[in-house]
């Protein structure tokens, strides 16, 4: 094949644009970190790229949602506990006013103390936490009485408690933890803070008040063990939850790793194989114009005398 | 017999034809880099003895009589300029595709954490966000921002795709003219060749130029040049006349006639979604380009359009009618660009609906039904991608967001993770088990194929291009030794010539003076 100057020096520049091409293509894979750039750089890898983007964000979205779960659940928890000790404590008191050993006076002060106990309970009852009342089933915001919104629980013209949400209309709260699956956060109040409950204590402190027998308060024991066991029941159950929560938190975390894991295989470059590849390419470069410069310039014209 | 001063003109002839060549090498030199110049050659041919009707058999003797210059003639392989132009029109075509498809990746910009997907992902965070936290503002004034930002980023990604389509159409009109501004050269070409040839003469650069034109036209379309000789006493070298004519498939359009000198201007119809329909050729000396239409010698539809080149690349990109109807009777229209914007609008509409739909299911933080109509499309917007927007309501009223699924029950999060569902779940309208995440991520694939094969065959184009110009090099450019040393032999052929006429001189100064003076 006959080959011309023009030939040799178009061929000559091609090749060189040719390599300065390749070499930034390494020189994108190393400053952006990724192998690929654009979807035809390959459509599979941008296809799963985008996929596993939102598979992290997705997992550390559930993860931010179980941060709120814990703040439902340890709350509730503390409270429960709270509540457990307040019965605990009505329970004594009721048990020493069945021993038959206070006189009337006495039995007063006792009733001073239910009737403060009685206000923590309603306390609870009415947690607040982010401004949310955690006891009040989906109706966190209070609950429409006559057109306004009330506490869980308030107290009427004489002081006494009461509940206003309608065991009718307690809704569980449901927080999506993984996809498609929904765990309860909060405790269903009516087993615990139910009109029952107040109304029990306000029986248990009148009848402190009054001057039936000593022997008459053994039913009221019964009654408070009743309410104790409502509460620690109701905390088993939250506590079961909250195990699930935890095997579910950290199957997340192993989750966010993998897909994080993945998302890089996916698509990160090997910056050891791109330097690598940049420094033999480099070579081919620096040979290339070397070879050039040898064979552009001589002529015929140069021997010739 | 010969003539006494045979010799000298010999020797003179030989001059000249010497010096010709010289000349001829000469201009090769000073061509050496112009575009598309075809090296020339002078055939030298050898004169016969003389001829003379009273010896039988014509010849009296076989002494020759030197040289003359004959033609001066290209050193070209017309074979290799069919080849050469067919993958140049292959090039050009795959070149207009990949940069098209360069400028669609560079506006979805996926995989990365600005693109469409990612607005999307954000938007279904802030619905998680609000669907444990249904009671804050702020968590409902950022699922409203959110949803904003998809809007914006379909509009974005919409009317940037739209732009480059009107690019691509005012790059298509700007063809045309080149087109028909290369037909009217080629044609006058002809006319110029048409009056030299017939007096014998060889227009080498004017073949030369009428090639570089031929070269550019293949870029455009599919062409094929075949040589009408011209009348009177043409050089048997001379290339004649070129008849031009387009191919498309079975479809031929004579572009350019070499025997009438008629040419067939370009006109490309478009229709009114701006998609090209047809193309159009007209007599431009009988047809104005506004009544191309009607009075067309030739009309290729769209669909039937197969002229490899840059018109056909364009066309693909920006959008064409297949020439098949749908079932409503309307034309099926393909590209590029416009299956992209479809595509985009079937996905706003479809997670519009079905998050609309969502929407009113649900209840607001007041326990009212959730409106109905949380995303609008304005109607009269050009198509619903770039009408997409977040009901004014819902932006002044944040608490009109639905996350609840019950009335009353202001803790109650799970419409909004059914709202952020829509863009996951499967929706029946973008096909079977796709939901708008996978139908956009298939979106994805499928421009990263379109665009991987784009430049994959434009690189495979380009290199057969590249040999095929090569050989065609090879064939037809100066090289500059070559030519040195054809000047070093053409020098020295004239040298010698000079001499041999001193030669003959000398001889005839012996005759003229030297001779009968015996003894004197």
């Amino acid at each position: 094949m006959r080959v011309t100057q023009s030939m040799l020096s178009n061929n000559m520049l091609r090749n060189l644009s040719k390599s300065y091409t390749s070499m930034n293509k390494y020189m994108d894979q190393l400053t952006t970190g990724k192998k690929i750039n654009r979807p035809s750089d390959d459509p599979v890898i941008a296809m799963k790229g985008m996929r596993y983007r939102t598979e992290v964000g997705n997992v550390e979205q559930f993860q931010r949602n179980i941060t709120e779960m814990h703040t439902w659940m340890d709350t509730s928890d503390d409270t429960l506990d709270e509540t457990t000790q307040i019965l605990n404590r009505l329970r004594d008191l009721t048990v020493q006013a069945s021993n038959g050993t206070y006189e009337q006076n006495q039995r007063a002060a006792i009733a001073k103390e239910v009737d403060q106990l009685q206000q923590q309970l309603v306390e609870a009852a009415n947690t607040k936490v982010n401004n949310k009342y955690i006891f009040n089933g989906t109706q966190t915001t209070g609950i429409d009485v006559a057109g306004t919104l009330e506490k869980p629980v308030t107290l009427d013209a004489d002081g006494n408690p009461v509940v206003n949400l309608d065991p009718a209309d307690y809704r569980a709260v449901e927080l999506e933890v993984t996809a498609g699956t929904r765990l309860q956060a909060n405790v269903n109040p009516t087993n615990v803070y139910s009109q029952e409950l107040f109304d029990d204590v306000k029986a248990l402190s009148d009848a402190l008040k009054s001057e039936i027998p000593d022997e008459d308060f053994d039913e009221f024991i019964s009654v408070v063990d009743k309410h104790i066991d409502n509460t620690v029941s109701e905390r088993a159950d939250l506590g079961a939850r909250m195990n699930r929560v935890e095997l579910i938190e950290s199957r997340l975390e192993g989750q966010r790793i993998t897909a994080r894991d993945m998302m890089s295989q996916n698509e990160d470059a090997e910056i050891e194989e791109v330097i690598m590849n940049l420094t033999s390419q480099e070579a081919i470069h620096r040979a290339a114009l070397s070879a050039g410069s040898r064979v552009i310039q001589p002529t015929l014209l140069d021997f010739l005398r | 017999m010969v003539s006494t001063f045979n010799g000298l003109e010999m020797a003179k002839r030989a001059l000249s034809a010497q010096q010709a060549a010289m000349y001829t090498t000469s201009h090769n030199i000073s061509n050496a880099n112009t575009e598309g110049y075809t090296r020339q050659r002078v055939n030298f041919e050898a004169i016969n003895g003389l001829t003379s009707s009273r010896e039988p058999g014509g010849i009296i003797d076989t002494l020759g009589n030197g040289v003359e210059p004959g033609s001066v003639e290209r050193i070209r392989e017309q074979f290799l300029d069919v080849q050469y132009r067919k993958e140049n029109g292959k090039t050009k075509y795959y070149e207009q595709k990949a940069e098209a498809a360069t400028q669609m990746e560079a506006i979805l910009n996926e995989p990365s954490e600005e693109g469409l997907s990612h607005i999307f992902d954000q938007f279904w965070n802030s619905l998680q966000d609000l669907s444990v936290n249904p009671e804050d503002s702020g968590a409902r004034s950022v699922v409203a921002q959110r949803a904003e930002a998809v809007a914006d980023t379909f509009h974005y990604v919409s009317s940037s795709l739209e732009s480059v389509r009107e690019d691509l159409r005012n790059e298509m009109n700007v063809k045309q003219t080149e087109f028909n501004s290369l037909v009217d050269q080629v044609n006058q070409l002809n006319r110029q060749i048409g009056e030299i040839e017939p007096h014998g003469h060889v227009a080498n650069d004017l073949y030369d130029e009428r090639d570089r034109l031929l070269d550019q036209l293949s870029s455009i379309a599919d062409i094929s040049v075949k040589y009408e000789k011209s009348s009177g006493m043409p050089s048997p070298v001379a290339m004649g006349k070129a008849t031009v004519t387009l191919n498309s498939g079975t479809n031929k359009v004579t572009l350019v006639d070499g025997n009438s000198y008629e040419v067939n201007h370009l006109h490309v119809e478009l229709n009114d979604n701006n998609n090209v329909k047809a193309f159009h050729y007209y007599n431009p000396e009988e047809v104005e380009p506004d009544d191309a239409i009607i009075e067309a010698n030739a009309t290729i539809f769209s669909g039937d359009y197969q002229s490899t080149g840059q018109l056909k690349g364009l066309m693909e990109m920006q959008g064409y009618e297949t020439g098949e109807v749908d079932g409503a009777g309307n034309p099926v229209e393909e590209g590029v660009y416009i299956d992209m914007l479809n595509d985009l609008d079937v996905m706003v509409n479809a997670f519009m609906t079905k998050f609309n739909e969502t929407h009113s299911e649900g209840y607001d933080i007041n326990g009212d039904e959730g409106i109905e109509d949380f995303f609008i499309i304005d109607p009269n917007a050009e198509r619903p991608s770039l009408g997409l927007s977040v009901n004014e309501a819902i932006l002044d009223n944040k608490d009109l967001i639905a996350a609840s699924s019950q009335a009353n029950a202001s803790g109650d999060g799970l419409n909004a993770v059914n709202l952020a569902a829509s863009y996951t779940d499967h929706l029946d309208e973008l096909g079977n088990k796709t939901s708008v995440k996978s139908y956009f991520e298939g979106m994805i694939g499928e421009l990263g194929v379109i665009a991987q094969e784009a430049y994959r065959m434009e690189a495979n184009a380009g290199t057969l291009r590249q040999q095929v110009s090569d050989n065609r090099d090879s064939v037809s450019r100066v090289s500059l030794d070559e030519e040195m040393i054809n000047l070093i032999k053409f020098q020295h052929a004239y040298n010698a010539a000079a001499r041999s006429m001193t030669a003959v001189d000398e001889t005839l100064d012996r005759i003229i003076n030297n001779m009968g003076l015996v003894g004197r």
